[in-house]
């Protein structure tokens, strides 16, 4: 039979112990009688009662404690201002000189720092969509003045002299015109507009350069010509583009698109 | 009695500092028990019933009114002798824990009333109160609080701010010290 051990019979004292130890307890009278012995040096001391205290042991207490003890409503927290305006004046200067120091050392430290990492230079590039935007409206109104211009040839009578002195003016006019925008379709990467606007060069010269002048013969061959590359239909073609790079041109202005 | 304490701590956080001497009144003797109990000395815990108060006046704004102020203080007032006993350090402690002495093993008939063992009763106080003090100052308190005034494990640890654990293993700690103690006091027959 195990008995119980010191640490059983102490949770059975401190009421701690299972309802197992309590039976073996009332079993075994071994464990009974040091259950007992335990029992009866607690007991010893817990008879030990503190010294009686005096009627008025309360208010000697508070008599004794009450004038170290600050009145709760002087112990409220001043503000800020009040803070500030109890302090000596010296205080006051002090904070202030440490300021100043402060505030100049943090300007000098700023300065050094400048000296010693000089800003990046600032190379201007013309914004890329800026450049585009130009270029877009150059050749809208490149295309604009083109196409009125092949619609002119189309329909224009060979035999119609007058005819012939502004065509061939305002050829001359386009060429220019023309061959930057060729250029910067080419530098743009653009083989559909380079192509066009190769063709329409093509035409320009002939209508601007005529050896022997802008007859009825010529007239009606670059007709034919014009015609047979449907340089009128690609110029519209072209045109119709244009719209939709303006308005990309504009986003890119405003930063819509990266 | 609950109401009239938080209608009392209202009443001194408004200002009214002289209405904390009654609860000071009210609370003091429970406090001296306690503190008289886990330090064993009559004057030390008379510093700790006024350090007891003075601490509670000052963190009275944290006391939370659903709260009881009776254990509210009492707890403060374990702290503050436990404190104080540490404080007072071991010397006591170490003087009465050394090596048995034949002088400290008064030989008396168990539980016998005849006039010799009256007259060595006072020495035998004596030799129970030096077996507390060879308890440590977290020993001595847990077991007080717990055999003394029948405080359950979870008061215990709330107010010694240890795991209720803790506080059990301080206590089986204090009962076998004071056994083996007390032991001497038997009489070896």
């Amino acid at each position: 039979m195990n008995h119980l051990s010191q640490e059983e019979l102490i949770e059975l004292y401190l009421s701690e112990g299972g309802p197992e130890a309590a039976r073996h307890l009332d079993a075994c009278t071994e464990c009974a009688r040091e259950y007992e012995a335990l029992q009866a040096d607690l007991t010893d001391l817990k008879a030990v009662e503190p010294p009686a205290r005096p009627e008025n042991y309360g208010e000697q207490v508070w008599n004794s404690i009450a004038g170290q003890l600050p009145a709760y409503a002087d112990r409220r927290r001043p503000s800020f201002r009040q803070i500030w305006f109890r302090q000596p004046l010296w205080i006051g200067l002090s904070v202030a000189a440490a300021c100043a120091l402060l505030v100049a050392a943090a300007f000098y430290a700023g300065r050094l720092w400048e000296h010693r990492n000089p800003p990046p230079a600032v190379v201007s590039h013309p914004a890329p969509s800026v450049q585009q935007r130009v270029v877009v409206v150059v050749l809208s109104d490149h295309l604009d003045r083109s196409e009125r211009l092949l619609v002119q040839l189309k329909h224009a009578d060979a035999d119609d002299t007058q005819l012939a002195t502004p065509l061939r003016d305002e050829a001359r006019s386009l060429l220019v015109a023309n061959r930057k925008c060729r250029q910067e379709a080419e530098n743009a990467g653009d083989p559909a507009l380079t192509n066009v606007l190769d063709h329409l060069n093509q035409l320009l010269n002939g209508l601007a350069n005529q050896p022997g002048g802008l007859n009825a013969d010529a007239i009606a061959r670059l007709q034919a010509q014009m015609n047979q590359d449907g340089l009128l239909f690609e110029v519209r073609v072209l045109r119709s583009r244009i719209p939709k790079h303006q308005a990309e041109a504009n986003l890119h202005l405003k930063g819509g698109i990266a | 009695m609950d109401k009239n304490d938080h209608a009392t701590i209202q009443a001194v956080l408004s200002g009214d500092k002289e209405a904390y001497g009654a609860l000071v009144a009210h609370h003091s003797r429970s406090v001296f028990r306690v503190a008289y109990r886990i330090t064993g000395n009559e004057a030390d815990a008379d510093e700790v019933v006024q350090d007891a108060f003075m601490r509670g006046y000052r963190k009275l704004e944290s006391f939370e009114s659903r709260s009881n102020f009776g254990t509210w203080i009492y707890r403060i007032a374990v702290r503050c002798a436990l404190d104080k006993v540490s404080r007072r350090g071991n010397a006591s402690n170490r003087a009465s824990t050394g090596t048995e002495t034949e002088s400290e093993a008064v030989q008396v008939p168990d539980r016998a009333p005849d006039p010799e063992a009256l007259l060595l009763s006072g020495e035998i106080g004596a030799f129970r109160e030096s077996a507390m003090h060879s308890l440590t100052p977290l020993e001595r308190a847990a077991f007080t609080l717990r055999h003394m005034e029948d405080c359950s494990m979870e008061e215990i640890a709330a107010a010694l701010e240890i795991a209720p654990n803790a506080a059990k293993q301080a206590i089986y700690r204090a009962i076998h010290k004071l056994r083996h103690r007390l032991a001497l006091l038997k009489v070896r027959t």
